[in-house]
């Protein structure tokens, strides 16, 4: 057993990193030789690009007309037919958008409930997690599928119990509520299960021959073999969280406490609405996503063995 | 090691966090209350966006101050949700702002609501416009501030270069050809005769108001007239398609303010809006008032509308001061306020009439004055508890009805057969 | 893993008496993990939902305190034809999107998952849809479905369609409209899931598999599959209860129109529940939800299961 994890170590040293092993730098040593192999891969990866560029033009379709919307006078937004380019570029929506509503407050509340709620889910999760993957006691089937059965009910089955509960405790109108109700999800548990059920057992088993209890092993070889799961967790949380709507509005009430989504809505009269001021709030809002995403998406390149040497 | 040390590092943080509860609070500051005075909660929506509630809360500051109003504000889009499960919770905000009857119905005939017939009968019954519909077997549990009803806005550059200087009592029919006659196609550029929202009240409850009959019947014949009426202005292309405008989520403001529509039957609501708009220069349309279009040509005028309404939380905190506010709010002085601003108060006298057209920019002719009496404004929806459901049903089927699936005389039919089963329990 | 790995018990099952100590060991173990979690899913998931079962069988305004009415709501969903309607176009819906958003979303995790100039920028690209305002997706997919002059009917009018579907404003076409336009959405976000997923899978299972003289097709099929069995489970899993959730794109899009042709379920329980106050029997048919998800998780979980044996 412990060779066994030994050797899939040193053999994954070898390669490099987990992908197949058609990496762009093989490419590049070999380039200059192209023999029919390297030169098909060439092409392959021409192709991938030109099917890419496409694909995300097609994708970028809404996002554009958000944008462009961002820039029109709110009475020329919502046209038939529809306008792609504004007659006349309003840039002051931009800047009238901080004094119109507190923008600047809710996007720091948006952060600060999307960074906390996704710490203590990531930790909590990958915790639960382990439990329910690498360990084996009676019941623990059972439970897991517990968890898995709450995600499927609706919260607007179980809001208003909720919130009666959390009103009990003193906590409704303060982030806490959300906090706990949000960072506790079944989500990132079962993420996290599926993901660990892919390590291979002989590695833990290997560690705790080493002499590692089993909050070692969760800590020292299984975390570190984790972290495109973590990435892709603790960015889905952050999305879900920084997106969410009809949580923040039912909890927070004051003002001060609001979220850039309930900003955001708050465009939203009785009878209309301002959707110049709304999109341009949505194009501001998507860029601390694309910021979490830009650093977290790099750890999908790490294979699990390179990553694994270092725990 | 070293990631059990960050993994505590980032749980530690984590905690501080947590625990410091509001830290991250940044938004702006709540004013807090001042000493000695009694502080008054009040649920309003949109409070930025919706003027009304800023100025009737200055106003009853500035005219009593011991008083400090404090809104509780919330999201025009799922207002009534919130306040369902802010009661649930035994919330105690004072005074809870009615949106709309059908809510009113809800929250008054559950017991949530304190009766307020002394205040009603302070401000006196016969001027409230819109109070009947509050009427509870006697017993008034909300008083109306705001009345919003339904006239027809045009835009005076376009009918006068068609030759039409006054759209004055005009029937459906007439009205109908009017829009065909403004409908124009012009360098790519279509200016359609009138333009209908695709709220189902623009057929439907119209047509109850002028046929005086009840939404929550059952029996919708008195629909058909109406939806012929509206089809043929989509067939004929004088108003944008129903199908078009609700996937496109057509605004009505753009549609009037741009000059794409040269008639189009709106609440008065949009006064303060198209104010706003021309002030701001970002609309040039010279615009009036005209009656909404009747079915019969007898120089009477019915519409409909629906008030808004001030009522007491049952479980408020307090009763008195709220009260107190109702009624001043439902006033004469509540009614000055609001006016001033553009919004039509529920209290109606000549004064405050005179007061509203004097409103800069307000088109001052006669036809917009007499748009601005109707004779009878009938309600939007009745009040009971089955207009919730009701008006889902009606809503589904009046779709179907508009984007051509069904034929006036089935959908109608279906609507009949829909409501008596699911709604009414026949 | 791989047919060559020996499964392995970590902490190997109970078999005899001297084991029990072993056992008792690893069930505090278990739950010392588990708890931090679990306390909190408890108190504030758990017991509401439980709490929002009981009411499935109560009479209950929010206002006043509920009142036993046993299988009331129960007959009375039976007999509503808009249930069984949404039920229908719920069902219909997680039919459409489970697999097609799954199938699209492992296409471009295999995409993106190597080394070009640029990836993360596709890799964002690709996520877009996923944070775009809701209203922008819907006017511009509305726009492009329109029946007379949409892209998408000129199109399938040119390839010689005479009767291209009215998509959003026809009752037979709105709910395909709403599919094609909520896997266009969501098949990034699973795609991020499939690409932390492919990060697991042992380089040199490829290596093995290429010495044996596998096509790319082969490698794939008998190497990537199975491998990311697990988290295909979740995928699946988390499509299915999204599916069935499905609420926000759908009151964008289309409200449940035109007439009741893509009103789902959870449209159903917020519109009775704190649309019209009628709070037990809008819990009653999230409890039939539920079941149904559940069964069909369950289903899934045992298979899973089975494979991995």
């Amino acid at each position: 057993m412990t060779n066994m994890a030994e050797d899939l170590k040193a053999e994954s040293r070898l390669l490099g990193t987990g992908l197949p092993p058609n990496s762009a730098e093989e490419d590049r040593r070999t380039e200059r030789r192209r023999s029919p192999r390297e030169q098909k891969k060439r092409t392959t990866d021409l192709v991938i690009y030109a099917a890419l560029v496409v694909l995300v033009a097609a994708l970028m379709v809404p996002f554009i007309w958000m944008v462009s919307s961002s820039l029109k006078e709110n009475n020329q937004v919502l046209t038939v037919p529809i306008q792609w380019i504004p007659t006349e570029f309003v840039w002051s929506n931009y800047t009238d958008i901080w004094t119109r509503i507190p923008m600047m407050g809710y996007l720091q509340n948006s952060l600060y409930l999307a960074v906390i709620i996704t710490c203590l889910q990531v930790l909590t999760g990958s915790l639960a997690a382990y439990g329910f993957s690498k360990v084996r006691f009676p019941g623990r089937d059972v439970l897991f599928l517990a968890y898995i059965g709450t995600i499927a009910v609706p919260w607007q089955a179980y809001m208003v119990p909720q919130y009666i509960m959390m009103q009990n405790l003193g906590l409704t109108n303060s982030f806490n509520a959300l906090i706990l109700l949000q960072a506790f999800g079944a989500f990132g548990v079962f993420l996290m299960r599926q993901y660990y059920m892919t390590i291979p057992d002989e590695l833990c088993e290997a560690a705790r021959i080493d002499g590692l209890s089993e909050y070692g092993i969760w800590a020292r070889v299984i975390l570190p073999l984790s972290k495109p799961a973590l990435a892709s967790l603790a960015l889905l949380t952050f999305v879900n969280t920084w997106n969410d709507y009809m949580g923040p509005f039912i909890y927070l009430t004051s003002n001060r406490l609001w979220t850039v989504q309930l900003g955001l809505r708050s465009f939203v009269g009785q009878f209309d609405a301002e959707y110049a001021m709304i999109m341009t709030g949505s194009v501001i809002s998507v860029i601390p996503i694309l910021a979490i995403f830009l650093i977290g998406q790099r750890y999908f390149i790490q294979g699990i063995a390179t990553s694994g040497m270092k725990g | 090691m070293k990631r059990t040390t960050l993994a505590a590092i980032a749980l530690a943080v984590t905690a501080g966090l947590g625990l410091s509860g509001c830290a991250g609070a940044a938004g702006p500051a709540e004013p807090q209350g001042q000493e000695g005075k009694t502080r008054l909660t009040v649920s309003v929506w949109n409070y930025e966006g919706t003027p009304e509630f800023k100025a009737l809360f200055d106003s009853y500051e500035a005219a009593n101050p011991d008083i400090d109003i404090e809104p509780v504000d919330i999201l025009a889009d799922d207002y009534p949700q919130k306040v369902t499960t802010m009661l649930a919770g035994g919330d105690t905000t004072d005074v809870l702002t009615m949106k709309n009857v059908i809510d009113y119905a809800r929250y008054a005939n559950n017991g949530q609501l304190q009766e307020i017939n002394g205040v009603v009968d302070t401000v006196g019954k016969d001027n409230l416009a819109g109070l009947d519909a509050f009427d509870i077997g006697g017993k008034y549990y909300a008083a109306p501030y705001r009345q919003d009803f339904w006239l027809l806005y045009y835009n005076k550059d376009l009918l006068k270069a068609a030759g039409v200087e006054n759209p004055a009592d005009l029937t459906w029919d007439e009205y109908t050809a009017l829009a065909k006659k403004l409908t124009t196609e012009a360098g790519g550029k279509k200016v359609y005769g009138t333009y209908h929202h695709i709220w189902r009240s623009v057929v439907q409850a119209i047509a109850a108001a002028q046929d005086d009959a009840d939404q929550n019947s059952g029996d919708y014949g008195f629909f058909e007239d109406q939806y012929n009426t509206a089809l043929d202005l989509q067939k004929s292309g004088a108003t944008l398609d129903f199908g078009t405008a609700k996937s496109q989520k057509t605004s009505y403001r753009t549609m009037f303010e741009t000059g794409q529509a040269a008639m189009m039957p709106m609440g008065t609501w949009y006064i303060a809006g198209i104010l706003q708009a021309k002030k701001d220069g970002k609309s040039t349309v010279d615009w009036g008032l005209a009656p909404m279009p009747q079915k019969n040509d007898d120089g009477k005028v019915t519409t409909f509308g629906s008030p808004t309404a001030f009522a007491v939380n049952k479980n408020a905190a307090h009763s008195d001061a709220a009260k107190k506010f109702i009624e001043w709010a439902a006033g004469e002085e509540g009614a000055k306020a609001i006016s001033k601003i553009g919004v039509v108060p529920a209290l109606q006298n000549d004064a405050i009439t005179a007061e509203y057209f004097k409103l800069a920019g307000m088109p001052t002719d006669e036809l917009s004055k007499k748009a601005f009496t109707p004779d009878k404004v009938a309600l939007e929806m009745p009040v009971s508890d089955k207009s919730a459901a009701t008006d889902k049903v009606l809503n589904q089927e009046h779709d179907l009805i508009m984007v051509g699936e069904r034929s006036v005389s089935d959908g109608v039919a279906e609507m009949g057969k829909r409501v008596k089963s699911e709604v009414l329990g026949q | 893993m791989s047919t060559e790995t020996i499964p392995s018990t970590v902490a190997p099952a109970v078999h005899s008496r001297g084991n029990r100590k072993q056992a008792r060991r690893n069930t505090l173990i278990g739950w010392t993990f588990i708890l931090p979690n679990f306390l909190g899913f408890l108190a504030f998931t758990l017991i509401p939902v439980l709490a929002a079962f009981a009411l499935s069988f109560m009479e209950w305004t929010s206002f006043t305190a509920p009142k036993w009415v046993g299988l009331a709501n129960f007959q009375r969903m039976f007999a509503s034809d808009s249930f069984w309607i949404a039920l229908r176009n719920t069902v219909v819906y997680a039919i459409g999107h489970v697999p097609l958003t799954m199938a699209l979303a492992l296409l471009l995790a295999m995409l993106l998952n190597r080394k070009l100039k640029g990836i993360g920028f596709f890799r964002v690209a690709i996520f877009f849809p996923y944070i775009t305002s809701l209203v922008a997706v819907a006017v511009v997919w509305n726009m492009l479905f329109s029946p007379d002059n949409g892209p998408i009917n000129q199109f399938l009018t040119t390839i010689g369609i005479a009767n291209p579907p009215g998509w959003t404003s026809s009752s037979d076409w709105a709910l395909p409209a709403v599919i094609i336009t909520s896997v266009w959405r969501d098949m990034g976000y699973y795609m991020v899931l499939y690409l932390a997923g492919l990060q697991a899978i042992p380089a040199e299972l490829y290596e093995a598999a290429e010495v044996d003289g596998a096509s790319a097709w082969q490698r794939f099929w008998n190497v990537t599959i199975p491998s990311l069995r697990p988290t295909t489970f979740f995928v699946v899993v988390m499509l299915t209860v999204s599916s069935f959730k499905v609420f926000d794109l759908i009151v964008v899009m289309t409200n449940g129109g035109p007439g009741r042709s893509t009103t789902v379920l959870s449209q159903l329980i917020y519109q009775e529940g704190i649309g019209e106050g009628k709070f037990g029997y809008s819990s009653a048919i999230s409890l039939v939800l539920f079941l149904i998800v559940l069964t069909v998780t369950v289903l899934q979980f045992k298979i899973q299961q089975r494979r991995e044996r």
